[in-house]
């Protein structure tokens, strides 16, 4: 479905990522971990088009979407979450979902949306965003401004902003990052009915664990390298990938 | 429900207005107000709700004045001919300028600077063009508006009652037009664009468009005004693209609100009516303007609508 092939980014003298390829299946849920600076949230970004690869190729479905802006990117099924929450500050939780509607309107009406500025079609997209609320645990959120939401529900927002999108591929940066463990483990629930579903679904963690039991496949990166793949506790008992996270002298302990 | 009633009845009201009173003063003042507000609510649509900062609102409205002018004089079309060519006009300038912009993505203050020099351009294009322009000494229109009206045939709007109710449609269709967008999927794209454009980038909403849309549709309504506003008045100046004027619509929108599609209009309203209320003289005059403006940014940074609607909901609740 999504194959990358030596992606590479350089900033200036800094290679953020380096020649990394990886392929992602219909279906599957794949981790990528890696410690802090190590290139994953560089590497989301060229995927998404929020930053242009220096070198490599991104194929999705068949085409090279290598240097395509994210929008063009979005359209294509193709989407992204952030780290840290990106939200529209003061609207409500629905009208967030009411935005990100975009894309499955464009699809579903072409330029008939057009007409609908004159008001001779009613249209809506508000049963779907219902549905993702509910999906994502946030009915009680529904009315609340951006402003009013705890952070577990800000990181959670975005995640159904994204479903808004109707993605075939959900690209997920950090979604447990700052969360509490009921936070953790409603989000771990939330990405088990996604996958039941069909979604498929690439997710940064950078604390290893609760991608530990939900991922099928593991990519680990270090430097803004590949230095592991394969299920999550082969990577994670990686000589190379222990030595990353803990640095040298632990490793050898 | 009840705002549709109370939309209903403020037309109903401002419809039957000349009924009440013939003064020529009040209704110059309103067309004025109305001329006006139409400015600022299609500045608000692209300041407001897309959230752009554009300062070639007044050069839009300058430059559809002059080009009815010159269009039904040197290609012989009617008023309405003239009023829609330079709307045509007018948008395909404000395609290229905003193009230009939105293309190397100018944001804020440097989309401000970038479109005020463009408005500059277009001035000083107006003030220097003699043979067409007549430079800073502007024209006396000798040509006036027509209107078809059924039973009287095509007429000369010549009254002020005839500009009153001709600038009373014109702004309400400005305000219903606004009002559809701002509520449909493309008003939720301005929003997107003005909280947080790289967000809405990823959800798949290209920005390049929908801020070129909200600025060229903006600009198009402030044409329509301009178009008016110069036969009402009856002449031409390059004033109209000053850099005051631009101020002018700005401060009316901060006055007025920029919450609601037609709290812009409370702005225009004051801030046209006011000069004429209160005999100050000019030195004095802008004080005052100006205390008022300082004033309400202070206290009233949501604008008189704002703050009034805001109080009406708290007595609700």
């Amino acid at each position: 479905m999504l194959e990358v092939r030596a992606l590479t980014k350089r900033f200036g003298g800094l290679t953020a990522v380096s020649e990394v390829s990886f392929a992602i299946a219909k279906g599957e849920i794949v981790g990528i971990f890696g410690p802090n600076g190590s290139g994953k949230t560089t590497l989301l970004n060229l995927i998404a088009g929020l930053a242009r690869p220096s070198t490599g190729e991104i194929v999705w479905k068949g085409t090279d979407i290598a240097g395509w802006q994210a929008h063009e990117i979005a359209a294509t099924g193709l989407v992204k979450t952030f780290q840290n929450p990106q939200l529209f500050s003061e609207l409500t939780a629905l009208e967030h979902l009411l935005i990100a509607g975009h894309l499955a309107l464009k699809r579903r009406m072409g330029w008939r949306r057009l007409a609908t500025l004159f008001g001779r079609e009613q249209i809506s997209v508000d049963e779907r965003a219902r549905a993702v609320l509910a999906l994502c645990r946030l009915e009680s959120a529904r009315e609340a401004r951006a402003a009013e939401l705890s952070y577990g529900e800000e990181k959670m927002l975005g995640v159904a902003m994204g479903l808004m999108c109707d993605p075939e591929l959900l690209l997920l940066d950090e979604p447990a990052s700052g969360l509490g463990a009921e936070e953790i483990e409603s989000l771990e629930n939330v990405l088990r009915d996604l996958k039941r579903e069909g979604m498929t679904l690439c997710v940064i963690d950078h604390k290893v664990g609760f991608l530990r039991k939900l991922a099928d496949r593991a990519i680990s990166l270090h430097h803004g390298a590949k230095i592991a793949e394969g299920t999550p506790e082969e990577v994670l008992s990686n000589p190379d990938v222990v030595t990353a996270y803990l640095g040298r002298a632990h490793a050898a302990i | 429900m009840t705002r549709l009633a109370g939309t209903l009845v403020i037309a109903a009201l401002l419809a039957a207005l000349p009924l009440a009173t013939q003064s020529d003063f009040v209704l110059t003042i309103l067309v004025f107000a109305f001329l006006q507000g139409m400015v600022a609510v299609s500045f608000n649509l692209v300041f407001g709700y897309a959230g752009q900062l554009s300062m070639f609102h007044a050069a839009a409205f300058g430059i559809a004045a002059y080009a009815t002018h010159l269009f039904m004089q040197h290609l012989g079309v009617g008023y309405w001919g003239g009023v829609l060519l330079g709307a045509t006009l007018v948008a395909a300038i404000s395609v290229v300028v905003g193009a230009i912009c939105f293309r190397f993505r100018l944001r804020e203050f440097y989309f401000a600077v970038v479109t005020l020099a463009f408005s500059e351009m277009a001035r000083l294009t107006v003030l220097n063009w003699n043979s067409m322009t007549n430079g800073s000494l502007g024209i006396n229109l000798q040509e006036k508006a027509t209107l078809w009206i059924p039973g009287m045939g095509v007429t000369r709007i010549e009254s002020t009652v005839g500009w009153y109710y001709l600038a009373l449609a014109a702004l309400g269709l400005t305000l219903l037009a606004c009002w559809r967008l701002v509520h449909s999927w493309m008003g939720r794209a301005f929003a997107a664009i003005r909280l947080n454009d790289e967000l809405g980038d990823t959800l798949g909403i290209n920005v390049f468009r929908y801020k070129l849309v909200a600025f060229v549709a903006g600009s198009v309504m402030a044409a329509f005004a301009g178009s008016l506003y110069a036969y009402f008045l009856g002449s031409l100046e390059p004033g109209y693209l000053s850099i005051d004027q631009s101020l002018g619509i700005i401060a009316m929108v901060l006055l007025g609100g920029r919450s609601a599609v037609a709290a812009p209009v409370v702005g225009a309203l004051v801030l046209t009516a006011l000069p004429h209320l209160i005999n100050f003289s000019a030195e004095v005059r802008s004080m005052v303007y100006g205390a008022i403006l300082i004033f309400t940014i202070l206290v009233m940074p949501q604008g008189i609508y704002g703050t009034f609607a805001q109080l009406l909901r708290r007595r609700h609740a």
